[in-house]
């Protein structure tokens, strides 16, 4: 079931959270919604779900306005950052809950519900789970039981609200792995809000990166990472660097106010001078994991440079803390400032 | 943790001052427990038992008595419903819903606690006496309110609006709505989410309101002294008897019947200790802290 959202827009009093959003989320995709807290890609999901109401604009499903259907009645998963489990009913009521509530003529008989639930159970390998009550849960497994009860309603369409935020790198880690294999098997249309661009980059088909309330670029990862259409990308995916035209001319080539960027793994070290390069003095190196970080500074101000080299590389040309080396990148984007 | 655990863990001593200073301390407390609390209790009970059962007896048999006992149930029958629907609706709507004017019905919901009961009292005399504003007109249709037990009825429901609302609004706010938008998102309609999913959550703090509500409602004296006017046998709720028969110089009688409302609040203080300690192994949290 596709998504698309036409010319949405969310106002709260004087905040602008969603600027006249258009997106189009095709059907069987895991789709990302990446942005800094208060970007609105939480408002714009929950508005998807029908837990909150535009101010203007339309969101179709599979072509279809859902306008005058209320969250309870667009058949969409919501899977909260906080779980939001039902506290005193155990694992299996509440994955039950969904098939519980329908009403009397759509309801399965109580075996039939036993199966499902159990087959879901086994599904986020938590069967085991079953008779326990949500505080007794690991975070890690409550956001599991979440979408497995989330999935009970077959829903056509899966939204997750920042669904790893409350866990920690490993089992966030884990579990982001785990979503994409399950997206894999399942392939319904999913959404996902992320803050973390790591997160985004690994688990989405595609990713919309959003800030204030704009779209700033829509594409797959790679797109987004490679080739990033706005400062704001460039700044918000990975590290960067920038070199002003004004003191950097041989950078911008020359073109009159223009920033360029680059990013700390695309610069070159060498000993020795080269075409187009800039002396530096190293202020600092430290080996983290894989890679190894530099920190330069240029000239006599405090302007700071950030280089990440591979090992072997830095292996090549190890260099130490005052050192002078020259820098040269291998790859710039220029925005105008 | 197990709870015995928890229980030697609370008693952790982390403060270093003399014996005597402890003694000093405890003693002064103690002494103030029992003078304020403890004698007064103790002598509601002794009077009332002070020239033996049968006096007692017989003054809680006393027609006028039961009556009183009567007229208190009563009222507190329709007052506590009637504020446990508004009460829950109100925390409901105001822990999670947006809407304007919110902080409006907060501070209006607050209004009996910050209103002398006596001046409540003297407000629905005012709406409703025979010299106020709806007064005439309730002549006209031959409805008497003040002086009866409508008014009785009504002040009482006045003076214990707040309790069940603000017992609710807290523990309501810190759950959020999470929970309930899941369940509207899962396909519950609004009365399924409320039956299944937001009751089962606040059931502990809402009988907490209400046994705090029923013990005011039983108790009050002030407003509806106001409006009841003091007819023997037909308006008077206990508190009113007891002061009637204290100043008739009828002491075991007094005291036998406040000896009811004693034995009420013991009672209720019973209740209230052991939904707290429901709520607190099951988990539930209470405003005010209680179990965190």
């Amino acid at each position: 079931m596709s998504i698309t959202i036409q010319n949405l827009n969310k106002q709260f009093g004087n905040f602008t959270a969603l600027n006249n959003i258009n997106l189009e989320v095709n059907s069987g995709e895991l789709f990302a919604l990446l942005g800094p807290s208060g970007c609105g890609k939480t408002s714009l999901l929950r508005i998807i779900g029908g837990l909150d109401v535009q101010n203007s604009g339309k969101i179709l499903f599979h072509g279809k306005d859902v306008e005058q259907r209320d969250a309870r009645e667009r058949n969409v998963g919501f899977v909260f950052q906080h779980y939001a489990l039902f506290r005193h009913m155990t694992v299996f009521e509440n994955v039950a809950f969904g098939l519980r509530v329908k009403p009397k003529k759509e309801r399965h008989n109580e075996t039939e519900i036993k199966r499902r639930v159990h087959e879901l159970l086994q599904l986020v390998q938590l069967d085991w789970l079953a008779d326990r009550y949500p505080a007794q849960l690991s975070g890690g497994q409550r956001q599991r039981i979440a979408l497995a009860r989330a999935l009970a309603v077959e829903p056509q369409i899966l939204l997750l609200d920042e669904p790893f935020g409350a866990l920690d790198t490993k089992v966030r880690k884990e579990l982001r792995r785990w979503l994409r294999r399950l997206h894999d098997e399942l392939h319904v249309t999913s959404v996902f809000v992320t803050h973390d661009q790591e997160e985004a980059l690994e688990v989405a088909d595609r990713i919309v990166v959003m800030n204030k309330g704009n779209i700033e670029q829509v594409g797959s990862p790679d797109d987004v990472y490679a080739s990033p259409a706005s400062p704001f990308v460039y700044q918000f995916i990975g590290n960067v660097n920038l070199f002003h035209s004004r003191t950097h001319a041989l950078w911008t080539q020359q073109q009159s106010d223009a920033v360029a960027y680059v990013r700390p793994h695309d610069i070159d070290i060498s000993l020795i001078p080269q075409q187009s390069s800039l002396p530096v003095a190293v202020k600092q190196v430290r080996a983290i994991g894989s890679v190894v970080r530099l920190e330069a500074a240029i000239g006599q101000d405090s302007e700071i440079v950030e280089i990440e080299l591979s090992r072997e590389r830095f292996n090549i040309t190890p260099v130490a803390v005052g050192d002078q080396v020259f820098i040269r990148p291998r790859q710039i984007k220029l925005f105008e400032a | 943790m197990s709870l015995p655990q928890q229980l030697i863990n609370n008693r952790k001593i982390t403060t270093h001052e003399s014996k005597v200073v402890t003694l000093v301390l405890i003693t002064v407390a103690l002494s103030y427990l029992v003078l304020f609390l403890g004698i007064p209790l103790f002598a509601v009970f002794y009077e009332a038992l002070g020239k033996g059962w049968s006096l007692y007896w017989a003054a809680l048999q006393d027609p006028d008595a039961w009556s009183a006992i009567e007229l208190t149930l009563i009222a507190a029958a329709i007052a506590v419903p009637a504020n446990l629907v508004f009460g829950v609706a109100a925390a409901w709507a105001i822990a999670k819903f947006e809407f304007r004017g919110k902080s409006v019905l907060i501070t209006l919901i607050d209004l009996p606690f910050a209103v002398s009961p006596v001046v409540s009292g003297l407000i629905y005399v005012l709406l409703f006496g025979a010299q106020g504003w709806f007064g005439p007109w309730l002549q006209e249709h031959d409805l008497k309110l003040i002086f009866a037990v409508p008014g009785i009825v009504l002040v009482t429901i006045f003076v214990t609006f707040p309790f069940i609302a603000r017992e609710l609004i807290p523990l309501m706010q810190a759950q959020g709505k999470d929970e309930e938008e899941a369940a509207v998102s899962l396909g519950a309609s609004g009365w399924q989410t409320f039956w299944r999913v937001t009751v089962p959550n606040i059931k502990w703090g809402l009988l907490y309101g209400v046994i705090l509500c029923n013990a005011r409602a039983m108790g009050e004296f002030g407003a509806v002294s106001v409006v009841s006017g003091h007819i023997r046998g037909m308006t008077n709720t206990i508190p009113l008897h007891v002061e009637i028969l204290y100043n008739e110089y009828n002491f075991v009688a007094a005291f036998s019947v406040a000896s009811l409302l004693a034995l009420l609040a013991l009672v209720t203080l019973l209740a209230k200790s052991i939904v707290e300690f429901k709520a607190k192994s099951n988990g539930d949290r209470l405003p005010h802290g209680e179990t965190e």
